[in-house]
């Protein structure tokens, strides 16, 4: 909520007129970087999707504007492939009739072990991008560029850590010719896409404040969107946008409001505690062109669970909110989980939803939350449709006016311990889910589990964690949830637990992975598996899909080994 | 939000502190390493737990004398007392090493003696308005949330600020030496590191009627069918600490309880029988009771039923409440 700059103010060196293309009703800049290479830059008005190619843009190995977001088949060109968050293909050469005959065609296992121990290891938690028939992928200070055919490797880069939590890395954005990833150390680094040589590296976060780099960064014209991790100690959350050629700062907005007085500083008891506030921004948003809109899910408050001194709704964390992407200022916003205690946050994809409800096209914002909630919004105004429990919990004592849940106080932690479902992993948690057009379902890998919350620390001012859950049973399923009436339509149990990412294609066919390693493609009709393959490791990404030469590919990854399949006869 | 949180590595966590060493792992580590070299030619270097078994290993295959208790317990001391970072410092990152854990690699070492000192001049200097773990007061800021503080490292942020000045000046901060400045920087530090979610545990889950609690485990909880308080809860509460006792009958699947066991029929042929090793959609595999594995493709034709011994402790988490809980908690505590 504070540094909004419009992006176009950014834009360095204009060589000749600026051009406005009024069917796009786009701004064409064009300049030069350091090294002399023309480069452009669009800064929308609010209304085009189109995007002129250049020369520079098109140059081999770089990504074409066009494709940037844009349904994905020759080409996965974002975290999910476009800007929707659906993670739904339209191809169909692998389909139900012929899965059978799918095919293993290449294994590529990475090597991203930490601190240069020299011994394979680390988990692919990235989703890959596809440009040009080349694989973009990422661990934890590792960036890998393999052949989309054949799994062979074009590049390694590795980064010298400086520290920071190593849990995971969600996977890169590319732009152009150029690549972009967070590391745990608080940098993003840009790399050309070519050879894996770093271009620059920019400070995101200040690692002193244990704040980490994780989330998969998101390019949307001339903005290269980036968010926060680390929820260790009490720091505020925030997101930012950077010019794609310097990495430059566009605009940060906080996920905490930052003077009293400011909207949402009235669910805070004082501005120390919504400075301290928390609301990471773990996840990739996704983004409406026609709108002109993200959504980001922001993380849980801090301090995490001992939430004594933030009595209060403690907005914007646990929450849904839109943002205009060319000057950070927020839309509006919808919280999913009021005063969350229980590190359930809402960092789950919020998935674009373009529907019908009463006979009437409405564009629409689904998400299903880590607190057990799956909730359908208009996108264009934050306002809540439907709130249903997608699996039984035990917390909330229904949902309010604007449709947030009520949380049950006698459910908060407590210092002998209060049973508590879900629990800490969630009903779901950041493996993305999917929405198929086909069916109408949302899909999400859920989970029905209990534990134990305690308080450690019975201070008046407890900070960081002041407690944690323990323990724990639970079941793992798969769920085609009816976006109209927020119903569960089918469930599909995992026999030994089980959370993936999903995809779900035109082939009729929903992928997913169980708790025994298995790559199984269920029906997304009734979800029952239609085909497995054991990959000795359970799916650690959300599967993606891409046509190359006719050839349809699934790609997934288990553990620290990549798996292509392909369609090859 | 979390990944997967690893709970053993946080139940784990040491105790904040000095260092603690296992019973008569210095011991060991004397008897066995001090008959060749200086210990001091060990312990000036801070080392993982894997490059200390590494540096056990090469000393074996160079002849070290000792048994393989000996040499765990050698390993157990080093990586206690020697680990990269003292049990002061901030929380392992769930299996990764120090170096990857949260928060910078570089991040100060907290010196124990040096932090007690340091105490000693917060107590005099900082504690009235700072209060009295450092997290501030009306009186003084919050010096755990303190960016003067998280960035620096022996001193060499807190040090330039009180040097400068007190902003309040009702401290003579600048008469601080080198030294005390240099003590104060690992008592905050400490404070800091004790925020951080592996320094804390469970405080108290006493809170029940046992009179209440053994109401329930004879009636409603219909506990008795299966257990007894002569029986296999004999003298439970000698085994188990309270927030035990609470996590294991409220989740007996975890480790150490009793394992599922699932009986397989084919469409011709005896059932078969034994413990479940790995259940999916498409297959099945068990140990039978004379120890073969056996395995199963899943098909209609085949019958597949699993006996969860928990079953009936899963099915009450639906049915418990809070209370229900704390006084069976209450109720099994008396069972020493």
């Amino acid at each position: 909520m504070k540094a909004l700059v419009p992006a176009c103010r950014n834009s360095r060196t204009s060589v000749g007129p600026d051009r406005l293309l009024t069917r796009a009703a786009q701004l064409r800049v064009q300049s030069y970087d350091r090294q002399g290479v023309l480069s452009v830059k669009f800064c929308t008005l609010g209304l085009g999707t189109l995007f002129l190619a250049s020369a520079a843009l098109l140059a081999q190995g770089g990504l074409n504007p066009a494709k940037l977001g844009a349904p994905p088949i020759d080409t996965w060109s974002t975290y999910n492939g476009d800007y929707s968050g659906r993670r739904y293909s339209t191809l169909s050469k692998i389909n139900q009739s012929n899965i059978n005959s799918l095919s293993l065609a290449w294994v590529y296992r990475a090597n991203g072990s930490v601190g240069g121990s020299g011994i394979s290891g680390g988990r692919i938690s990235a989703t890959p991008v596809q440009v040009n028939g080349v694989l973009y992928f990422t661990m934890p200070d590792h960036v890998w560029a393999v052949d989309a055919r054949t799994g062979r490797e074009v590049w390694h880069y590795r980064w010298t850590s400086h520290g920071g939590e190593h849990i995971g890395n969600r996977g890169a954005g590319v732009y152009g010719n150029w690549l972009y990833f967070l590391t745990p150390d608080c940098n993003m680094v840009s790399l050309n896409l070519k050879d894996g040589s770093e271009r620059w590296r920019k400070s995101i976060c200040d690692l002193d404040q244990y704040y980490f780099g994780s989330m998969a960064p998101l390019v949307i014209r001339n903005h290269v969107i980036t968010g926060v991790s680390g929820d260790d100690l009490d720091r505020p959350g925030y997101i930012e946008s950077h010019d794609p050629e310097t990495g430059d700062l566009q605009w940060r907005w906080y996920t905490v409001p930052q003077k009293m007085g400011d909207p949402g500083s009235e669910t805070w008891p004082s501005e120390e505690a919504m400075l301290h506030g928390g609301g990471m921004t773990w996840l990739t948003p996704t983004y409406d062109p026609e709108l002109n809109m993200i959504y980001v899910p922001t993380g849980n408050p801090q301090p995490v669970i001992a939430g004594k001194a933030r009595a209060g709704a403690n907005l914007f964390t646990a929450s849904v909110v839109a943002l205009n992407p060319d000057t950070g200022k927020m839309q509006w916003y919808f919280q999913s989980s009021p005063h969350d205690t229980h590190d359930w946050d809402a960092t789950q994809t919020p998935v674009l939803i373009d529907g019908v409800i009463n006979g009437q096209p409405r564009k629409l914002v689904a998400q299903a939350s880590r607190n057990g909630y799956f909730f359908v919004l208009d996108r264009a105004t934050g306002k809540n449709l439907s709130s249903t429990e997608y699996v039984r919990i035990n917390w909330s004592k229904g949902v309010d006016a604007k449709g947030s849940p009520i949380p049950n106080a006698a459910k908060e932690p407590q210092l002998d311990g209060a049973l508590v479902s879900p629990n800490q992993g969630g009903a779901t948690n950041w493996p993305p889910p999917s929405y198929d057009p086909d069916t109408g379902l949302f899909y999400v890998s859920a989970s029905r589990a209990f534990s134990v919350y305690y308080i450690y620390d019975p201070s008046d001012k407890p900070e960081g964690w002041g407690g944690n859950d323990r323990g724990g049973w639970g079941e793992s399923m798969i769920e085609g949830i009816d976006y109209k009436t927020g119903k569960v339509k089918w469930t599909h149990k995992w026999e030994s637990g089980g959370r993936s990412g999903l995809l779900s294609t035109a082939g009729k066919l929903l992928f997913a992975g169980d708790g025994a390693g298995n790559l199984v493609a269920l029906d997304p009709a009734s979800g029952n598996p239609l085909w497995h393959a054991n990959l000795g490791n359970s799916v650690t990404n959300g599967p993606i899909t891409y046509e190359l030469d006719g050839t349809q590919y699934l790609v997934a990854a288990a553990g620290d080994t990549l798996f292509g399949f392909a369609m090859l006869r | 939000m979390r990944i997967g949180v690893c709970v053993a590595a946080l139940l784990v966590a040491p105790v904040m502190g000095s260092a603690q060493s296992p019973a008569g792992s210095r011991e060991a580590f004397q008897e066995v390493c001090a008959g060749c070299h200086a210990l001091e030619t060990v312990t000036a270097q801070r080392r993982t737990r894997a490059q200390w078994q590494e540096n056990i290993n090469s000393m074996i295959a160079r002849g070290a004398k000792g048994t393989p208790e000996q040499f765990g317990l050698i390993l157990d001391y080093l990586t206690a007392v020697y680990g990269p970072a003292p049990t002061t410092a901030a929380p392992a990152g769930r299996g990764r090493g120090n170096a990857f854990a949260p928060g910078p690699a570089d991040r100060q070492i907290i010196d124990p003696a040096a932090a007690v000192r340091g105490r000693k001049v917060y107590g005099a200097e900082c504690i009235t308005c700072h209060g009295t773990h450092a997290r501030g007061s009306e009186r003084g800021t919050d010096l755990v949330r303190s960016e003067i503080v998280l960035h620096d490292r022996y001193g060499s942020t807190i040090g330039p600020f009180l040097r400068k000045g007190h902003p309040t000046q009702t401290t003579p901060a600048a008469q601080l030496t080198d030294a005390q400045i240099e003590d104060l920087s690992h008592t905050l530090h400490q404070e800091v590191y004790n925020t951080l979610r592996a320094a804390l545990q469970i405080q108290n889950v006493l809170t029940g009627d046992a009179t209440a609690g053994a109401a329930y485990f004879n009636g409603e909880g219909r506990c008795a069918t299966c257990h007894s308080p002569t029986g296999d809860l004999a003298h439970i509460a000698s085994r188990m600490d309270p927030p035990a006792l609470q996590q294991r009958f409220l989740f007996p699947g975890g480790r150490g309880g009793p394992s599922q066991s699932v009986t397989v029929t084919q469409a011709s042929g005896p059932p078969v029988t034994g413990r479940l090793l790995e259940i999916d959609d498409f297959n099945v595999s068990l140990r039978d009771s004379a120890g073969e594995y056996r395995s199963f493709k899943r098909t209609p034709a085949l019958k597949v039923v699993k006996n969860d011994p928990a079953q009936m402790h899963h099915e009450l988490l639906d049915r418990y409440t809070d209370k229900n809980i704390h006084d069976i908690v209450a109720y099994l505590e008396t069972l020493k």
